[in-house]
């Protein structure tokens, strides 16, 4: 029954937002009624509440095992704690899709309500975000109904969530992605109904700067924790595949990225509005294109949800409609948005516009590296994969580029340009620093790979240039921009801790019979297989390895595990990390031999805990922009 | 602003939503180009174990298979290449622009169907052959290439080129 009634209020929003823009539809034209505004308003917090109120309801259900649910069924079970009950809702396509509304309404909500009702682009963002809201509601309840019941006996017990998804990590990870995904419908909807309103002459920076900043810091995050899941769960020990999936959510967030800088120098300076505007608007269309990639099977991933043409194009074409609908009115306006197009060449918005353009580039080779196995699939019909050497090629030059405007742009001024002569005594020091570390790291590790050089001398380019500005700033009080000194002190990090882990990292295939010992390499003189145990868990059995490594002269203990679920039969592997500063030791079982001995994967990760770390800088640099703003 | 950019920033859109819906709505059919036949490039390299394998190694009738352990769709037709290497086909891979530790740990992972894999960094013998991305199959019988597939290994492929192909030189031999 309570399924009913949530399936009836889904039903009851759908109504009501068709209810709001067909009755606005008639007055469009019109003049405004002063009651047409307040009712709009007050119908639509309804609908959004309507949403809330049937997603609490599933919860509900989910928590309490109602398996007469299909998809409850298919994807939870009775001996799952409560916290990976309601998680189950979002490890698969309709759950998931239904999160994603909630956190789409979740936004619009909040951003409309924030608006004064004097605010005369208050009318047009609610119409554009009650649009996109129903169209992914019908999608749900079209294509991807997560309420419906298996008839007339339900099972009796549900089928469990997959193993490798029952993770604290990978529980947050799709909410954080989601949050900011759909974030940027503010700052899309919005620009959309600034150009249709056709006044140019409101500040529209300021109403979406921190909607978008925040929207970001949960991309990032999301992004993150995937990353950090993937590492530790699927016993690959990678934590980045250039996966489609991991690519259609970096693109968005490079352009989010990119937005974000030209916010700021659009705020500074007038130059970049049209530009800034594009940006807004494709953020949420690389979002809703990544929505159509992963949901409509259409390419192979280790992400993908059951493929099936019908959503796919149910998607494809919602999504066309809307970011064809926002580009159009965009292309429309282009001639009336008069900003200064002169940018002085070596000002600071200079700067960050050629950083934007790479930024657009990155997202171009992406989108072409996504898309070439489909086009070429399109010409033979034949399935090919784009993998990391395509990626690493492409990226790396762009790094390099990228570092030395952010190094340039440090120091530059507003409007105005330098004397050649300043750039060259600001930028000696970094520049001196970088390359006496680079040439430490050459002359410590003795390994020499061009690209990853390439990243070493990018990332400690930036890092010095920072840091050296923070020394200023503490020393001699000069002014510095604390959130973009954490953040690009993170970015710098990011780079080098991701060179540095190339080179460094290294891999051993070990076969060992219990009790036995070897000696790997000079840094790990004994391995000993200690121990072997069969244990029984809640949902699982598990095979329990303990194993003893003498390392750099430190004992260390690892007890990696494989873990057979008894629901689905899926063997699982869990890796044991030891983590210490400046490396991670990272070891899986493999299989028994037929000698009795089993096999180990070793890994030596080098820097890893450093990407994290330097991913959580960037969220902390923002984080500080957002609550300076607030303060002043 | 030009004109031409207005109109483009409207286009460019509509051309990729033309071509994903042309890529959901298209089936995939299995129509392949008819192949001549060409000499296997010749080379020398060694296999994922150290041990050097020459272009004498590819006579008889061999499956030569391009994978990396970073390529997804390669790990989509493993299965069925090893149903292959059970039924007795040759199957020689080639380990394109790969780590050896990687590659030969994706092996020991997943299982290894191939008699050897040719161990290919630098991707020297792929471009000589021609490849474009991982994975590719080749049909090599007596150092001769004729066939050649793109993308996926599957069963209908199979059945309809290469089978026919090994059971017409099985008799004549």
């Amino acid at each position: 029954m309570i399924g009913e009634i949530s399936h009836f209020l889904s039903l009851s929003a759908v109504v009501i937002l068709s209810l709001i823009l067909i009755f606005n539809f008639f007055f469009f034209f019109g003049k405004i009624h002063p009651n047409q505004l307040s009712l709009s308003i007050r119908l639509f917090n309804q609908a959004c509440w309507l949403v809330f109120i049937s997603f609490a309801m599933y919860v509900y259900l989910a928590v309490n095992d109602d398996f007469s649910i299909a998809y409850i069924a298919s994807h939870s079970n009775s001996q799952l704690p409560i916290f990976y009950k309601i998680s189950s809702i979002w490890s698969a396509h309709e759950g998931s899709m239904f999160l994603w509304i909630v956190f789409l309404t979740a936004w619009s909500i909040f951003f409309i309500n924030s608006l004064d009702d004097s605010h005369s682009l208050k009318k047009t963002t609610l119409l554009m975000v009650s649009l996109i809201i129903l169209g992914f509601l019908l999608f749900l309840l079209l294509t991807s109904n997560p309420f419906e019941r298996v008839l007339p006996f339900g099972a009796i017990e549900g089928a469990d969530i997959n193993p490798v998804l029952q993770d604290p990590a990978l529980a947050i990870h799709p909410p954080m992605l989601y949050l900011g995904y759909v974030g940027f419908v503010i700052s899309f909807s919005y620009i959309t109904a600034y150009l249709f309103h056709g006044n140019f002459e409101l500040e529209w920076e300021k109403d979406i700067k921190n909607w978008s900043l925040v929207a970001w810091i949960f991309l990032t995050i999301g992004i993150t924790l995937g990353s950090w899941w993937a590492y530790y769960e699927l016993g690959w020990g990678g934590y980045w595949f250039w996966d489609p999936v991991e690519n259609v959510a970096l693109m968005p967030w490079l352009a989010a990225t990119a937005f974000m800088h030209s916010l700021y120098a659009s705020s500074k300076s007038s130059v970049l509005k049209t530009w800034t505007m594009f940006l807004g608007i494709l953020i949420f269309a690389l979002s809703l294109f990544g929505a159509f990639i992963v949901r409509s099977g259409i390419i192979d991933s280790v992400h993908s949800f059951a493929n099936d043409p019908q959503r796919g194009l149910y998607l494809l074409i919602f999504s066309g409609l809307i970011t064809l609908l926002a580009l159009g009115v965009f292309a429309y306006r282009i001639p009336s948005l008069n900003g200064s197009k002169f940018v002085v060449s070596g000002s600071k918005e200079s700067f960050l516009s050629m950083n934007n353009i790479l930024m657009v580039t990155s997202i171009f080779s992406i989108f072409l590296g996504v898309t070439y196995p489909l086009i070429i699939e399109a010409i033979n019909g034949e399935k090919v994969s784009i993998g990391p050497p395509y990626y690493n090629t492409i990226f790396t030059p762009l790094i390099l580029i990228t570092a030395i405007f952010i190094m340039a742009s440090v120091d530059s001024l507003w409007q105005r340009s330098k004397h050649l002569k300043s750039y060259v005594y600001k930028t000696f020091f970094p520049v001196i620093l970088t390359i006496l570390f680079t040439y430490f790291v050459w002359h410590i590790t003795e390994t020499f790979s061009i690209l990853s050089y390439i990243g070493i001398f990018s990332g400690s380019l930036i890092l010095f240039t920072y840091l050296l500005r923070v020394l200023n700033n503490f020393f001699y009080k000069k002014f510095i921009n604390k959130g973009s000194a954490v953040a690009h002190i993170g970015l710098g990090l990011l780079f080098l801790a991701v060179s540095l882990n190339s080179i460094l990292s290294y891999e051993k295939n070990l076969n060992l019979a219990p009790g036995e010992s070897i000696f790997v390499n000079e840094s790990i003189k004994e391995f000993s297989f200690d121990d072997i145990k069969v244990l029984k868990a809640s949902n699982h059995d598990v095979i329990s390895v303990e194993v003893s490594l003498l390392q750099d002269g430190k004992n260390i203990f690892l007890n990696p595990q494989k873990r057979k679920y008894a629901t689905r039969g899926q063997i699982t592997t869990e890796s044991s990390i030891y983590t210490s500063i400046l490396k991670d030791t990272y070891l899986t079982i493999g299989d028994q031999l037929e000698n009795g001995s089993w096999t180990f994967a070793l890994k030596i990760n080098y820097f890893i805990k450093w990407i994290w770390f330097s991913a959580s800088l960037m969220v902390m640099g923002m984080l500080i922009t957002i609550f300076k703003k607030k303060a002043t | 602003m030009n004109k031409s950019l207005r109109f483009l920033i409207v286009l460019v859109p509509i051309i990729i939503f033309t071509f994903f819906a042309n890529v959901l709505l298209i089936e995939e059919d299995g129509k392949f180009l008819k192949f001549n036949t060409k000499n296997f490039p010749s080379f020398e390299l060694n296999d994922l174990n150290g041990i050097p394998v020459k272009y004498e190694y590819l006579d008889g009738i061999k499956l030569v298979n391009v994978w990396a352990s970073w390529c997804i769709t390669c790990l989509v037709e493993h299965p069925f290449l090893t149903k292959l290497s059970d039924a007795n086909i040759q199957i020689v891979g080639l380990n394109y622009k790969d780590s050896n530790n990687k590659a030969s740990a994706w092996l020991q992972k997943h299982g290894n169907p191939y008699i050897l894999s040719i161990y290919d960094p630098r991707g020297d013998l792929a471009f000589d052959l021609g490849v474009t991305g991982a994975p590719e199959s080749y049909l090599v019988i007596d150092n001769q290439i004729v066939a050649h597939i793109q993308g996926e290994m599957t069963p209908k492929k199979w059945e309809t080129i290469f089978h026919p192909l090994i059971k017409k030189a099985s008799n004549e031999t």
